[in-house]
């Protein structure tokens, strides 16, 4: 699997331990202890999904799993099939866009990675399942989906701006503030549509109450009418 | 003293880089029972987990929708016991690290979208390194923000998910009242289309009989 968002990965343990090690050798070699700690920091990055949620997949079902994404927005998703035992389960992976449009496919293997860029807002869905698998096989999945600035391959970035360390860290605050502000953005559209059609709605009940009570009153009137020239006929009278 | 700078900046570098992870939203079809695995990496983070029921596979349906949710501690323990909720917002501190099972099961026969939504936070502690010394108070700083930041595309995300549920509503209202409005107008011209029929039969049996007397 490779390194994604450099960084962002979580190296708890080999970080305590890596502090302990630094006690004793920040005495003798401070040049080890830094080449120490890159080799730490890209570790960190390919550490195992934390983030990831688990899910399972029964043998002859599929499970998919959706996110609402704006458009251009970064994804990046990784996947992978947790491992009992001895046993290696592969699944089969498909990435589709809200218009139904295949973006990635893969299939019979056990873990993975897919990336894409939005182009339309709208239901992103990741969905997996088993072929040719046992009926009663239940397997386990970690996914991690990663959108926006989460997604970023941070390390990248911080070798072409020649950033380091608070500068990169107030940079990634800076992208989660733009994209909370796009979120609120796109909030506020969504409901000031919600009023609109609130309004129309309202509009509409008055409209049809008022129609309906005219199309009673004119067919209680045709009534009358017709009811009158019928007696009138039958000469009753 | 340049050596020394470069490794402060990677330590304090790795040690932002332990901060919370990314919100993590989806949206499932749930059907009976669906369980999910979110992994805790250190005791008592504070474990922030909303959903919201979008919508259900019929949008005529009756009943209001409403889901279970259980969250179970790695150690069997439940954190949460929610019944028929339409939406809930909450969190809790996780006692210890290890994979928290969150399952949802559904009693009603229809299949419901639900939006999922879990953040772990964590913010290293002073008392959690092992040399005191490295700690930097700017750093920390710098690490509350991200967490509440990632705190606020939370309650974004929940936000959103019931928006989305209202736009849902709305829609299907709007809809139900144009049906209402024409139903009722057929009903009305037909039901008196009836009365008239019937008066006239019931007069021209009578008149008829009255006519052979």
């Amino acid at each position: 699997m490779e390194e994604v968002g450099g960084g962002k990965g979580r190296g708890g343990t080999a970080m305590k331990s890596m502090m302990g090690v630094s006690g004793a050798a920040w005495s003798s070699s401070p040049r080890v202890l830094y080449s120490f700690l890159v080799t730490l920091l890209l570790v960190a990055g390919r550490a195992r999904m934390v983030d990831a949620l688990r899910f399972e997949v029964p043998a002859a079902s599929t499970k998919c799993l959706a996110e609402d994404i704006q458009p251009n927005v970064l994804v990046l998703g990784d996947y992978s099939v947790v491992s009992a035992g001895d046993a290696s389960h592969r699944i089969t992976v498909k990435v589709t866009s809200p218009y139904g449009q295949q973006l990635y496919f893969q299939d019979s293997v056990q873990s993975g990675q897919f990336g894409f860029t939005t182009k339309e807002g709208g239901s992103y869905m990741a969905c997996f399942w088993m072929q040719n698998a046992p009926p009663s096989l239940t397997i386990s999945v970690d996914l991690d989906w990663k959108t926006g600035a989460a997604a970023k391959d941070w390390d990248d970035i911080a070798k072409k701006d020649k950033l380091e360390g608070m500068e990169l860290e107030l940079r990634k605050l800076e992208e989660q503030v733009e994209a909370i502000h796009a979120e609120m953005l796109y909030l506020r559209d969504r409901e000031k549509e919600m009023r609109d059609l609130n309004e129309t709605t309202n509009a509409r009940v008055a409209w049809f109450s008022i129609i309906s009570l005219l199309i009673c009153l004119s067919v209680a009137g045709w009534q009358l009418w017709h009811l009158k020239s019928f007696f009138e006929r039958k000469k009753l009278l | 003293m340049e050596d020394v700078f470069c490794l402060r900046v990677l330590l304090l570098a790795l040690f932002v880089s332990l901060v919370a992870g990314p919100v993590q939203g989806i949206r499932f079809v749930l059907d009976r029972k669906e369980c999910f695995s979110h992994h805790v990496e250190y005791e008592h983070d504070t474990v922030d987990v909303s959903f919201v029921v979008i919508k259900a596979d019929n949008p005529w349906s009756f009943n209001r929708l409403g889901v279970d949710l259980t969250v179970e501690a790695p150690n069997g323990r439940m954190m949460y016991q929610g019944h028929q909720k339409e939406e809930d917002k909450f969190e809790f501190d996780g006692p210890i690290r290890g994979y928290y099972r969150f399952c949802f099961s559904n009693k009603s026969p229809m299949h419901e979208t639900i939006d999922f939504d879990v953040h772990v936070g964590h913010i290293v502690k002073k008392e959690e390194l092992a040399r005191p010394e490295d700690f930097d108070p700017l750093m920390h700083r710098l690490q509350i923000i991200e967490e509440a930041l990632y705190s606020v595309r939370f309650e974004q995300h929940w936000l959103q998910a019931q928006t989305d549920h209202q736009a849902i509503m709305n829609q299907s209202m709007s809809k139900r009242v144009i049906y209402k409005a024409l139903l009722e107008s057929v009903a009305l011209v037909a039901c008196s289309f009836l009365q008239v029929y019937l008066l006239q039969r019931l007069f021209e049996r009578r008149l008829g009989k009255g006519s052979r007397v």
